[in-house]
């Protein structure tokens, strides 16, 4: 009779996870097989996040091992995934993947900080496969609803942090069962998150479904020469602004065939650095 | 959250202190939510907290108040009870001197008097005055304490109390939804499973025509052995739940009576919609076992040893709605609709690349990330898939109709 039960993947758009800077180990003894969790700006606590987007980059940047990244794109802005040796299946589809192309992920949140302080956050992949566009509909939808549902706990939140005693509450606060309220609570009160910011967000994504269903049902114009994933990409660029440029690119868009000794111009230490804005302050 | 606050306040205003209700709000939101207090214990010690800022002692408890069974709602309350005694049960601890039920017209609870309490013993069917006993919760049921500052008076009018419920309702598997409830099952033993504990005689399975739950049967209730594949009146059983799953149990207060008829165990079908996140182990081209059909584990039957397995095709996964994990079974038939593929071409498969996880890569590349309705019987932690669909597209419609709720927010 194993007590163990499955988490849950969060509905998480990427624009959300991309300001996510606060992750803890559940259970008091935190040890290191304790649980960990992602908690976002809207208060979903995530072990684990589903999400569909589009594949716009992929990448082995493993050295003598594989280890595959890519990119996923949702209408609110974009996503690092991850596959390497300990996820032999996802790797194997992530490698053998053509993008663009729509992929649904599960995977488990990750937090990254680099030396000059930067926290990046990517997604470790279980499992990717391919899907269709009206899967990727039905997730927007899906993320739309359960984000606005979160939103709707924030109204409720607490603001005030505790006085000065609670500076350092993330090493003593794991909570092995905290409801939606009090991830809400945390979330307000580790982010001040902007309610509208969010709402706004998620509006601006559903207005962006909307016209790739209308477009869709033209499919005079909608002709083949259009992938979607360009009017989705389009818009997140926005919100990484600069820290997106010294990225380096792969050169050429290998297929698949990267084996070891492929000499590599940017190594497996190759980190993309995102400014998190309006983190805790 | 108000709720307290103006059970303190209504306390405070009892002592002529005036305090802010953010102030209570944040010392106990503190206590709640980051010290992970019960709310009884918070409220206690907020109000002591208050009290004793004020230079009141919480000896307040003293002034405990009259109440009726029915207005218990709170641990930690010191309350006045004229109650009747409805039943003794047998102290599970020493520390105990005697535990039974005591009501009156609202209801009736569960009382506790500790040893320690040196207070004379209650007798059955009589009537008393209970002062200052402190109220107490467990798993949403209340109890009330006798301790060392509780007073009896046996009362010469006789209160007038409903007569327990001794007779649990009857109920069908399907309905039984939360802990603590004293029900009548009739039912079928569809399993017994080893015990791993020595107070507990028999645990298994049970089920009705609409559905089965696990049971257990206490050592200590000296009940007599249930056979697999009998029909029973279970009486009086107690539900339980542990994680979202409910059992019953059964104590010395049940009773077990065999049955001639056989009751056909059946289920009623449940749904759930979600996307599918996992397509599991032992899914896709798998041998079972001839004689009990278990799926077999390199060939060997946990129950039967080395078997000659006979092939089929399955898939274990899980759904998931963002709120929720579902674990589904497909059966074959199912599977081969779903995947288009019959078991004849998974062989033809497996054996062409001598590997059968081929099988389950290739359900897995069909089904994972997509969105499911599916329907069927609920088993365990299972949901026995009888029909699966993938949910319709989202129309212009759907979003119109979230974007103006939204905006109207």
């Amino acid at each position: 009779m194993a007590g163990f039960s499955r988490e849950v993947a969060k509905r998480v758009f990427a624009g959300e996870l991309k300001n996510s800077n606060y992750s803890f180990r559940d259970g008091e003894d935190q040890h290191q097989y304790a649980p960990s969790y992602l908690l976002t700006p809207t208060g979903a606590k995530c072990n684990r996040v589903f999400l569909v987007g589009t594949l716009t980059e992929k990448d082995d940047i493993g050295g003598d091992t594989e280890y595959w990244r890519g990119r996923v794109v949702d209408p609110t802005g974009s996503i690092l995934i991850y596959a390497g040796q300990y996820q032999p299946e996802a790797a194997q589809i992530l490698s053998g993947m053509e993008a663009p192309s729509f992929v649904a992920v599960v995977g488990k949140p990750n937090l990254y900080q680099t030396e000059d302080g930067n926290i990046i956050i990517s997604i470790r992949a279980e499992s990717i496969q391919q899907v269709d566009e009206a899967t990727r509909n039905q997730w927007i939808m899906d993320a739309a609803r359960r984000t606005l549902e979160r939103l709707d706990g924030l109204r409720n939140a607490r603001t005030e942090t505790p006085t000065g005693e609670f500076a350092t509450a993330d090493s003593v606060l794991p909570l092995a069962a905290s409801t939606p309220a009090q991830d809400a609570d945390r979330a307000m009160q580790h982010y001040h998150t902007d309610v509208d910011h969010y709402r706004l967000m998620v509006l601006r994504a559903l207005a962006s479904l909307k016209e790739d269903l209308a477009r869709n049902k033209a499919p005079a114009e909608a002709s083949a020469s259009e992938p979607l994933s360009t009017e989705s990409e389009a818009k997140p660029v926005s919100s990484e602004g600069k820290a997106e440029a010294p990225i380096t690119r792969k050169g050429r868009p290998k297929k698949s065939e990267s084996l070891a000794g492929y000499s590599d111009d940017e190594d497996g230490d190759q980190v993309e650095s995102i400014n998190i804005a309006g983190g805790k302050r | 959250m108000k709720e307290l606050v103006d059970q303190i306040q209504a306390r405070l205003r009892d002592q002529k202190i005036t305090v802010d209700d953010e102030d209570i709000e944040s010392r106990l939101r503190k206590l709640i939510s980051e010290f992970r207090v019960p709310e009884g214990e918070a409220r206690r010690s907020v109000l002591n907290y208050f009290l004793k800022e004020h230079g009141v002692m919480p000896q307040a408890r003293a002034s405990s108040e009259k109440v009726r069974v029915a207005d218990i709602k709170e641990a930690g309350r010191w309350v006045d009870l004229e109650v009747r005694v409805l039943d003794l049960w047998e102290p599970a601890s020493e520390a105990i001197s005697q535990t039974g039920l005591v009501g009156d017209s609202t209801g009736s609870m569960k009382f506790v008097k500790w040893a320690k309490s040196e207070l004379a013993n209650l007798e059955l069917g009589k009537s008393y005055l209970l002062k200052r006993v402190v109220t107490d919760e467990f798993q949403g049921r209340y109890s009330v304490k006798l301790n060392r500052t509780s007073q009896v008076e046996p009362l010469d009018v006789e209160v007038e109390a409903r007569p327990v419920s001794k007779a649990a309702e009857p109920a069908k598997v399907v309905e039984i939804n939360e802990a603590g409830r004293w029900v009548d099952l009739t039912v079928k033993v569809a399993q017994l499973w080893e015990t791993n504990s020595e107070s507990i005689s028999q645990s298994g399975l049970v089920g009705d025509e609409t559905g089965t739950i696990k049971f257990v049967k206490w050592v200590k209730s000296e009940l007599p052995d249930l056979e697999e594949g009998k029909s029973y009146r279970l009486k009086n059983v107690v539900t339980d739940e542990f994680q979202g799953r409910y059992s019953v149990k059964l104590n010395r207060t049940s009773q077990i009576e065999p049955l001639d008829v056989d009751i056909e165990i059946g289920s009623v079908a449940a749904e759930f919609s979600g996307a599918l996140v996992d397509v599991q182990k032992g899914s896709g081209l798998i041998k079972r076992c001839p004689v009990c059909k278990r799926s077999l584990a390199k060939g060997v039957c946990s129950e039967h040893g080395k078997v000659d397995g006979t092939y089929d095709l399955r898939i274990k996964a899980v759904l998931d709605d963002g709120r929720r994990v579902q674990d589904i079974l497909i059966n074959r038939e199912t599977t081969e609709r779903l995947v288009d593929l019959d078991l004849e071409k998974a062989k033809q498969m497996a054996m062409e690349a001598l590997d059968h996880e081929v099988v389950r890569s290739l359900i897995e590349s069909k089904l994972m990330g997509r969105y499911y309705s599916i329907t069927g019987p609920r088993i365990d932690r299972y949901l026995l898939v009888e029909s699966i669909s993938e949910m319709q597209p989202i129309s212009v419609a759907e979003v119109d109709a979230l974007l103006s709720a939204t905006e109207v927010a």
